[in-house]
């Protein structure tokens, strides 16, 4: 990744090498460089990273005032917790359903959006906008639209359908909460798509035309593989983001019907901030550190194997 | 702070300073109170109160703080345990048992009964029982208001159904009779009874139904569950009948509001009654909880004021406490929070402070309510069983429900934690 | 796929887009529409598409209610610091890993990628001690400077580092051949031919500011020093109970200017996402 070539500035004959070689000239620049990064880093995510860990060793009673160690029972209680295996399952679904339809989504809209169209710049703006509206008033919306009398049910009455209480029941309940996370960022996405989708050279499409190659095969055998980096980016990022969708919930289902809509944020949120057990809740905290870093790695590992690059 | 010696010790060394000097007394003091309310009228009562103790105590200020109602203790607990507690605090009183057993409260009765003309004795012992340790008050209860059924006429006379003044009448103001009346209005395209901030979610507000059949989540100590009892099994099977069958309750994610006119009737308390719409009115009345199987009863809700055990001015805390919610402040607080005092539960002050209502609505519901009312049920570590009755509960809130069964699961579940 | 169109397909691709697009556009008309209904209307079913009663005071009760104008201000220029301060921070750092060899480059990347992974409920509250420490609960430091310095900015400088890995290399050896310092070659060669990428970069920083939303909440107390995300959640009646309408004309404000921004700059935004090399 660095360019940074060393160049050849023989010392003259007779005067000692200067210290400051390039390299080093360049060590320090670099360290410069990064030094507001990564101190900000240190301060704002390693030592409260630590001291979550910290607390995660603790039985803290905020009201009580007391904080006591305990060691491993926190990390015991993630072993007996039986709704944590529900709350894992959710978790799961909730994640998994929201990359794919948010990828999908995002990718159809990106294509159709690179079309030479007139007035193609409205439309990218309309997809866009619900990425700024203020989450909360999105979701307030939402909210209101999928109560049993409530606005989508209004509109399926009008083509005859009797709709469900999307909110109420316990698979509705988990389709309406990623819907309503992927209209709300799927432009993010989109944009991000419809960035990579301009960079592909057209010279490509050209020659697969003259060779006679249908549309759809020169998505799959052309844009595809092109766009693959994106593809990787987008879905860390989307993976990453699922995992820490909070407000959503807050708002439209509050973890319900059961425990259906209760994903590990959460419930880490509820045994933490609502439950008072600030030090159990801070073990689940690590232990959803984990799993995303867990995955990112392994996304990370798996690029190569997935991946098309240009050289 | 919580845990951290040196600052620990720091209080500990103020608060020594705050006995033995009297300097400090000259010190400006910044006292801060977290509230739920935003309301304007509400803040502008406050902010006078708290002017009026700034003239005998010229160095004390007092700020409002008001978090959002939703989220409240959540926000509360949050400001606490980042070692930011306010000096006091407003407290639910389903979450009164928290604090009090916590040791969080700084005790107020000494303090109380030293505040000249202040009477704590005209405070019964039924309001400030949930309030109260060892015999020492731990957060004053300000407002005790009571539950009770806002009816809308007009939309109970469109459906050509019985309104619950007639049933008073005659004599047969019961939940039977009441749900009757609501089923006819609901099956007509209304609204029938609404239990007001239930939602689905908040059961506790079913307590203003349940009571009626004697029934209670969990025992008088808070040691057994009584969820799976014969009251409780009875009272929920009515109330899903009441929703499914009968159609005379808003069923789960349907939305109805009283107050806009859509619904025949809504219990919720009668502070709420400022909620009526003033541009297109309806001919509205108020009556006392219906009687149901076990008699009538009426059930009041409550929120305290209480003073933080670790703000470095406790004491002047508590003396503001005392100042706000004396004889005389007290009448004025009663506009918007009905007061335990015994002065002040006559029709005349109330006649003054609650103009909407009229003198027999506030004997029959007001003063009757407040005497013999029970409060809402509460219990330590309320968060957790409420979240945990909640999400059992939803398996009762579909058509096809096992009523007994689900409320045997809640025993299981809640059980372990009711005993700790 | 970018060819001439035939008539049918376009018709088809705009109906296609027409029908996707309600999603995207039903709950924003719902919001500015409501806004502007009196409250009962708001729960009419079925539902009121175009408004049949106005009640226009919803919008001067927004700023009756609240110190709105400030809160608007607040998070103007909170978004506009947290922005600034992002672009200079994160393209900083991206430059050197993409371009400066440095021992523990790598190690240290991969730290700071550590910060794209923690989602801010896990931090919030030894943030809020340390802040508390501070002293600076209940100011705006906490809102700027943990997007500025921590998680929030590590995706732009991972964005800006694959920029600066595709500049060609000729050009900073020709510029090291006139003898300029690594800071002169960052600012006057790589920094100019990065504006493409720094605008887009630019909007995601600015929007994830403005829309912030749990932070402020935890940090800030008094009403004077909220932002808006948190004060559309405070037009509630003396009850706790909200009041839809009021709150939907506030965020019916908060959400337009930045469309109407959006809308015209969006061109710019895409193109300059395509140069950032994320394709790579």
């Amino acid at each position: 990744m660095a360019v940074a070539h060393q160049h050849h500035e023989t010392p003259k004959a007779g005067t000692p090498p200067p210290f400051w070689t390039i390299a080093r000239r360049d060590s320090l620049a670099g360290f410069l460089f990064i030094a507001p990064q990564l101190i900000g880093i240190i301060t704002f995510v390693l030592v409260p990273l630590g001291l979550v860990f910290w607390y995660s060793l603790h039985e803290w009673n905020v009201l009580a005032n007391t904080f006591t160690f305990t060691g491993s029972q926190n990390y015991r209680m993630v072993l007996e917790d039986t709704n944590l295996l529900e709350v894992l399952g959710a978790t799961t679904i909730f994640s998994v359903g929201l990359v794919v339809l948010n990828l999908s989504l995002a990718l159809l809209l990106a294509v159709l959006l690179n079309q030479k169209l007139a007035g193609i710049a409205v439309f990218r703006a309309l997809f866009f906008s619900p990425v700024v509206v203020s989450l909360v008033a999105w979701t307030i919306v939402w909210g209101f639209l999928l109560q049993k009398n409530g606005g989508i049910n209004g509109m399926l009455l009008m083509v005859g359908i009797e709709g469900p209480n999307w909110l109420r029941e316990d698979v509705t309940a988990m389709i309406s909460v990623i819907v309503v996370q992927v209209f709300k960022n799927v432009g993010l996405n989109m944009i991000l798509f419809l960035a990579a989708l301009q960079g592909v050279p057209k010279e490509l499409y050209e020659a697969a035309r003259i060779d006679g190659a249908p549309a759809f095969k020169q998505f799959r055998r052309i844009t595809l593989p092109l766009i693959s980096p994106t593809i990787l980016l987008t879905s860390i990022i989307t993976i990453v983001g699922s995992l820490q969708v909070f407000a959503q919930i807050a708002v439209l289902t509050q973890g319900g019907p059961g425990l259906s809509t209760t994903v590990l944020v959460y419930y880490l949120y509820q045994q933490a901030f609502q439950f008072d057990y600030f030090g159990y809740g801070s073990t689940l905290s690590i232990l959803l550190f984990v799993i995303v870093a867990v995955l990112t790695f392994a996304q990370w590992q798996m690029r190569k194997r997935i991946v098309f690059y240009e050289n | 702070m919580l845990y951290h010696p040196t600052l620990k010790f720091t209080v500990f060394a103020l608060g020594l300073l705050g006995l033995g000097g009297i300097a400090q007394a000259q010190d400006a003091v910044n006292l801060r109170m977290t509230i739920w309310s935003a309301n304007e009228a509400h803040l502008k009562l406050f902010n006078d109160i708290a002017a009026g103790f700034k003239k005998e105590h010229p160095n004390v200020t007092v700020a409002y703080e008001s978090l959002p109602f939703d989220t409240y203790t959540t926000a509360l607990t949050t400001q606490i345990a980042g070692g930011n507690a306010p000096d006091m605090a407003w407290i639910f009183e389903t979450s009164a048992y928290d604090f009090v057993k916590s040791g969080a409260l700084y005790p107020l009765t000494d303090t109380l009964k030293a505040a000249k003309g202040y009477n704590l004795e005209e405070v019964s012992a039924g309001a400030t029982e949930r309030w109260t340790q060892d015999g020492a008050l731990y957060a004053y209860p300000f407002s005790t208001s009571p539950f009770a059924m806002f009816v809308n006429n007009d939309v109970i006379k469109a459906a050509g159904a019985k309104t619950p003044a007639e049933m008073i009448a005659s004599g047969d103001w019961t939940w039977e009779n009441a749900i009757a009346t609501a089923s006819a209005v609901g099956k007509s395209g209304k609204g029938g009874l609404v239990v007001r901030d239930f939602n689905y979610q908040n059961w506790q507000y079913l307590t203003s139904v349940w009571n009626g059949w004697g029934a209670s989540p969990w025992s008088e100590e808070g040691k057994t569950c009584s969820m799976a009892d014969k009251p409780m099994a009875d009272a929920l099977s009515f109330i899903h009948d009441a929703i499914f069958t009968k159609k005379a309750m808003p069923g789960p994610g349907e939305m109805v509001d009283f107050f806009a006119g859509d619904a025949a009737m809504t219990i919720t308390q009668i502070s709420r009654a400022s909620l009526l719409p003033k541009d297109k009115p309806f001919s509205w009345d108020l009556v006392p909880l219906p009687k149901g199987p076990a008699g009538e009863y009426a059930l009041i809700g409550q929120a305290g004021i209480g003073v933080m055990q670790s703000g470095k001015n406790a004491k002047t805390a508590a003396e503001f406490v005392a100042y706000m919610t004396n004889p005389e402040n007290s009448a004025k607080l009663s506009q918007f929070f009905p007061s335990a005092r015994k002065s002040l539960l006559n029709a005349e002050v109330l006649k003054k402070t609650n103009p909407l209502l009229s003198q027999e609505q506030i004997e029959k519901v007001v003063i009757n309510g407040i005497a013999t009312g029970k409060v809402m049920p509460g219990h330590s570590g309320f968060a957790q069983i409420q979240q945990m009755v909640r999400s059992n509960l939803d398996a009762i809130w579909r058509p096809q429900a096992d009523v007994p069964g689900t409320l045997q699961n809640i025993c299981g579940q809640i059980g372990p934690l009711l005993k700790r | 796929m970018k060819t001439d169109l035939s008539p049918r397909l376009r018709v088809a691709l705009y109906g296609l887009m027409c029908v996707l697009l309600i999603p995207f556009v039903f709950p924003t008309w719902w919001m500015v529409t409501s806004s502007i209904k009196p409250i009962s209307d708001i729960f009419a079913f079925p539902p009121q598409l175009i408004p049949q009663n106005y009640d226009w005071t919803t919008y001067s009760k927004v700023f009756e209610l609240q110190p709105f104008v400030q809160q608007y201000w607040n998070s103007a220029y909170i978004a506009a610091v947290v922005t600034i301060g992002t672009m200079v921070v994160s393209s900083m750092a991206g430059y050197a890993f993409a371009r400066i060899r440095f021992p523990y480059a790598d190690t240290i990347f991969m730290i700071v990628l550590l910060g794209l992974l923690i989602p801010s409920e896990v931090t919030i509250v030894p943030l809020f001690q340390m802040f508390l420490k501070a002293g600076m609960v209940n100011t705006h430091w906490p809102l700027i400077l943990v997007p500025i310095f921590g998680a929030p900015s590590v995706f732009v400088t991972f964005v800006m580092r694959q920029f600066f890995v595709t500049l060609p290399a000729e050009l900073e050896e020709a510029a090291r051949v006139d003898g300029l310092g690594r800071f002169k070659i960052f600012r006057k060669i790589a920094l100019p031919l990065a504006k493409p990428a720094l605008a887009s970069v630019a909007i995601f920083t600015f929007l994830h500011s403005w829309n912030l939303f749990l932070e402020p909440i935890v940090f800030l107390s008094s009403a004077d020093k909220f932002t808006l995300p948190q004060a559309l959640t405070q037009y509630t009646d003396a009850y706790g109970g909200p009041m839809w309408n009021i709150q939907l004309a506030a965020a019916t404000l908060t959400a337009l200017p930045v469309l109407i921004v959006f809308i015209i700059a969006q061109k710019q935004f895409v193109e300059g996402l395509a140069h950032t090399g994320l394709k790579g």
